[in-house]
């Protein structure tokens, strides 16, 4: 709008004066109209002196308009001109970018039309639209591009079908084809939505080092009218098989206020979670907290799904897929109880059940008097709490009963804290007349990685009663949650049996979450779980000493799991994450076919001590069953980081194994899957990005426009001063503008006069 | 047969002396019912013993209902026993006595029965024991034999209809829980070869056992005159060894 009307007034687009020169092409008749302009201004003055009834003020005014509408003329009679460096027709070429990919299908131009439908339009044929006018001055090179850009011809037409936007790279291919060749610009035709990932800056970079100016023209609406997105899904890469998963799902939405959607979750077709959420004011996302169980081994993709309303603009962004890696393994937990007593019994009975988490027990009967249970062999455990790291890395989860740190080493207090620290392993302590300060803890290395702070100095046990709640945080977490939904786990927790703790602890570290609390008989809230991350690893520590009386409880059902349920449940949460000295990660879970994966694989020793000297090995089989073998090499940045990468070629599963060796000796292995697949990102966050194309056009010299703009695309490319161009004098006198002021002067002068009296 | 005759002079001495000591809580005359004040420690996390009271069948011995013989020596003797030789902190000079329903028989997961040949239970009894064994309990049935076995089986049977009571062998872990007991013919019973049975939860012995039962044994009552003089050194030995291996299996398994 106000582009037309800068035109409209001064005769010519903004470009023009933007890269022009101002000049003035003056004659002998300029300068005596100047004299007469002159003569005419001193007449005036010589009138307006001593014309009757007018005030100094009136004079002034009646002068100022009158040198001004002079003023105004003379410049009109200089001729002044605009000097302008304007393509060569057909001897410049244009590379039009047209973007390729899934999001251009998304109906939101016009009435039900398709972003397509404007480039099918206005760039489809060189003998109609923009495309056209381009072609009358330009010879134009038109580029599909998705991933990367190529170009579009009757063999490869324009399919709008492409499952990825990679804006970067394709500018760069378009460049690099282009290279060499007189170029007045590229022309990018696109929603802008790049969900490559890549970054953009270094593209930009070498556009402006080759001067090429990037007109972009934005299709799509900048807000979407009514549509719900399912936005982000935090799911861990892997998790053990048997656990429940507490996953955020965020949704966003327009147009939806008030209303609630269930987000589910499906495994295979299968409903294996749900949860309702009720979506906020346009523009904030809402959080879903849904449980789901992975109890099927695996490599598993859960898909998170709100069902589309039949109104939405889009309805492919209502479900984002997860893959999560569900290992079938048993992990190893090492308890070692100090004195005999009935905690210990009821949590390994908890896990009785698991056949994925093992607790390998250790009970203090008598001084240096150790029972065993669930140990590998004869000697495993036989001198009692393990002696060196190589021996304590072996177990992922380590708990401490109530036993006193005395009984422990020097060296082995520093174990334990690097079993946390280093290692990566979760370590729970539990409450006990010989744990935390009670047991003098305090001042030891463990005491550094625990959530709690103890006090120094000598501490009776003192009997406190407690009534367990879980806090807000412990509310959300699939850890506390002891029932299928957080009301149900709320409902069940107020009818907990209370429990017994006779540590002093009352203040948790300020990095440390609590998650349950113990309402205290008489004397306010005290923590009774806390978690808190130390280094690598986590740490837990619960200050209750009888949580067995959730089982054995004269108001606990026979049939009631409750117990079961939450020791399950933190010990998992205890192992989960833990890494094994061999450890591989992909940086994404989903390529499409054809791209890389890069691998990032850290190994160490059973000491969890880095190794730089390893043969990494990874074993990848592809859909078809063929193995490949890609060596990893040691990345140089970090210690024990070994890097990779492999191409994908045809869709499906790819299972990578690797297998790190040192010498003879075998370090370890670790596997992880990626698929290969068409992914529907293009329909996440597919408004029109304006302010990504607006700046991709600042930052090189071109101009950012709208389909309503988008008609003086050509004429603006035909002023970027790029490839063969030739000077054109652009004359101003004729600008509307200034006949508008003349006119305006002249009437304004007419009226005041009138005003003062004056005829 | 002289061993028995022996026997059964001291158990009559010493329910009298243990009768004296504890100011006649039991004594009575004839089979008239017991005064029983129910002797209760509130709970705080320590060990405590826990000897059960059921209904009257029979087994009055000098006024004593079965359910109390050897009360309290027994618990006291072995809590001392318990308390020095083992790191369990217990309430070594009081202890519980709970009827098979008292609510508060769930704090403490290892319970004592005597004299179950004369059990009997009403519903809520037995509802109450079923439980707690479910849950996680552990039951030590000592002092009975000969035809007190039919009794014995039938309650457990009323408790468990699907339980099988199996004769358990000297490899059982609950014989090498802190003692190793290699060799169950060196355990003398009280009333003859003694035998020991458990009942494993859901018959699987790969599982833990809920209870044991010994049989033609009375380990109670060499707890209670091992101080005195009364039963061989030897033997009250074997029943301390017995009992504390009871007792750490039933708070481990």
């Amino acid at each position: 709008m106000l582009e037309s009307l800068v035109q409209l007034l001064f005769g010519h687009r903004p470009v023009l004066f933007s890269q022009g020169e101002l000049q003035f092409a003056a004659g002998v008749g300029s300068y005596v109209a100047a004299a007469a302009g002159v003569a005419a201004l001193a007449m005036a003055v010589a009138a307006y002196r001593t014309a009757p009834r007018l005030g100094w003020r009136d004079r002034w005014i009646l002068l100022g308009i009158r040198a001004t509408l002079l003023s105004l003329l003379v410049l009109a009679l200089f001729r002044p001109v605009l000097v302008v460096r304007a393509a060569v027709p057909q001897q410049n070429f244009v590379g039009v970018l047209l973007d390729d990919s899934r999001s251009m299908q998304i109906a939101d131009f016009g009435e039900g039309t398709p972003r397509s439908g404007f480039v099918t339009d206005q760039f489809g044929a060189a003998d109609r639209g923009i495309l056209g006018r381009l072609g009358e001055k330009f010879v134009v090179r038109t580029f599909g591009f998705a991933s990367t850009a190529a170009r579009v011809n009757e063999e490869r037409p324009l399919t709008f079908s492409g499952s990825q936007t990679r804006l970067g790279p394709s500018l760069d291919a378009a460049r690099q084809e282009l290279a060499g060749l007189p170029l007045a610009g590229l022309v990018v035709v696109s929603d802008g939505a790049d969900t490559g990932g890549t970054a953009l800056d270094p593209t930009l970079l070498r556009l402006r080092a080759d001067g090429i100016p990037v007109f972009t023209v934005g299709v799509g609406q900048e807000r979407a009218s009514r549509d719900i997105q399912v936005g982000r899904v935090a799911t861990p890469r892997t998790a053990l098989k048997g656990t429940s998963l507490m996953v955020d799902v965020v949704v966003s939405h327009s147009g939806y206020a008030g209303e609630t959607v269930t987000v589910d979750v499906e495994d295979d077709g299968r409903i294996i979670g749900s949860q309702q959420v009720r979506l906020p004011a346009d523009g904030s996302p809402a959080t879903a907290r849904v449980r789901v169980q992975a109890d099927d081994a695996g490599p598993r993709v859960f898909r998170f799904r709100v069902a589309p309303r039949p109104d939405e603009l889009v309805a492919e962004n209502n479900a984002r897929e997860a893959l999560v890696d569900v290992r079938d393994r048993q992990e190893k937990i090492l308890y070692f109880e100090g004195e005999p007593r009935s905690e210990f019994k009821f949590i390994r009975r908890a896990l009785d059940e698991d056949r994925n988490v093992r607790v390998v027990a250790l009970q203090r009967t008598a001084d240096n008097k150790f029972l065993r249970l669930g140990v590998d062999g004869p000697d495993d455990l036989v001198a009692g709490f393990p002696k060196t790291r190589d021996e304590l890395f072996a177990y992922r989860g380590l708990i401490l009963g109530s036993v006193e740190a005395a009984a422990f080493t020097g060296d082995q207090l520093r174990m334990i804290a690097e079993f946390v620290d280093r290692r990566g392993g979760g370590l729970l302590v539990l409450g006990g007349p010989r744990s935390f300060g009670e047991g003098g803890w305090a001042g030891t290395a463990v005491a550094d990685v625990l959530p709690f702070v103890l006090e120094r100095g000598p501490s009776e046990p003192a009997l406190e009663r407690l009534t367990v709640r879980p806090t807000r945080a412990g509310a959300l977490q699939a850890l506390t949650q002891i029932a299928a939904t957080e009301a149900d786990s709320a409902e069940r927790w107020s009818t907990m049996p209370g429990l017994t703790a006779v540590n002093r602890v009352d203040t948790v570290k300020p990095g440390a979450t609590v998650l349950l609390t113990g309402a205290r008989e008489d004397r306010g809230e005290r923590p009774v779980l806390a978690f808190q991350r130390y280094g690598r690893g986590h740490v837990y520590a619960f200050a209750a000493q009888d949580s067995w009386l959730w089982q054995m409880h004269a108001s606990v059902a026979v049939d009631d799991l409750t117990h079961e349920y939450f020791w399950r449940q933190l010990l998992r949460g205890l192992v989960e994450g833990v890494p094994d000295p061999v450890e591989l990660t992909t940086m994404r879970d989903r390529v499409e076919p054809g791209e890389r994966v890069s691998l990032g694989v850290s190994v160490a020793d059973a000491g969890f001590v880095e190794v730089n000297d390893a043969t990494v090995v990874a074993q990848v089989t592809g859909p078809d069953g063929a193995v490949t073998a890609v060596p990893l090499q040691w990345s140089g940045e970090a210690s024990g980081q070994y890097g990779g990468a492999f191409p994908t070629g045809a869709p499906g599963w790819y299972e990578v194994r690797i297998d790190a060796t040192r010498g003879e000796r075998t370090l370890g292995s670790s596997v992880a899957h990626v698929r290969a697949t068409a992914g529907d990102a293009e329909y996440f966050d597919a408004t029109m990005q304006a302010t990504a194309l607006r700046r991709l056009a600042e930052e090189t010299g071109g101009r950012f426009y709208t389909p309503d703009t988008v008609s003086g695309l050509p004429e603006d490319m035909n002023y970027t001063g790029r490839g063969v161009t030739t000077v054109e004098e652009r004359e101003l006198w004729h600008m509307p503008i200034l006949l508008v002021l003349l006119v305006g002067l002249a009437c304004a002068e007419w009226a005041y006069r009138r005003k003062a009296g004056l005829t | 047969m002289r061993l028995r005759v022996a026997l059964a002079v001291v158990v009559l001495v010493a329910g009298v002396v243990a009768a004296a000591q504890e100011g006649g809580r039991f004594r009575g005359r004839g089979r008239r019912a017991p005064v029983v004040e129910p002797a209760r420690v509130d709970y705080d996390g320590r060990f405590a013993f826990v000897r059960l009271r059921y209904r009257e069948g029979g087994g009055f011995f000098g006024g004593d209902p079965g359910w109390a013989h050897d009360y309290p020596r027994a618990e006291r003797n072995f809590m001392r026993i318990l308390e020095d030789l083992t790191l369990l902190r217990v309430h070594r000079d009081r202890s519980n006595i709970f009827t098979l329903d008292d609510p508060e028989l769930g704090n403490y997961p290892v319970a004592y029965m005597s004299e179950p040949g004369y059990w009997t239970m009403n519903e809520a009894e037995l509802e109450g024991i079923r439980a707690y064994l479910a849950k996680g309990g552990f039951l030590i049935f000592d002092d009975f034999r000969g035809e007190h076995w039919y009794n014995f089986e039938e309650q457990m049977r009323r408790v468990v209809p699907d339980g099988r009571l199996v004769e358990l062998d000297a490899a059982n872990p609950i014989f090498h829980s802190f003692f190793e007991i290699n060799d169950l013919d060196e355990q003398i019973g009280y009333y003859g070869r003694a035998t020991f049975y458990g009942m494993y939860e859901g018959n699987d012995p790969a599982r833990r056992l809920m209870l044991i039962a010994n049989y033609n044994h009375d380990i109670g009552e060499f707890w209670e005159y091992s101080d005195t003089g009364f039963v061989p050194i030897a033997l009250s030995n074997e029943a301390y060894k017995l009992g504390v291996n009871y007792v750490m299996y039933g708070m481990t398994h």
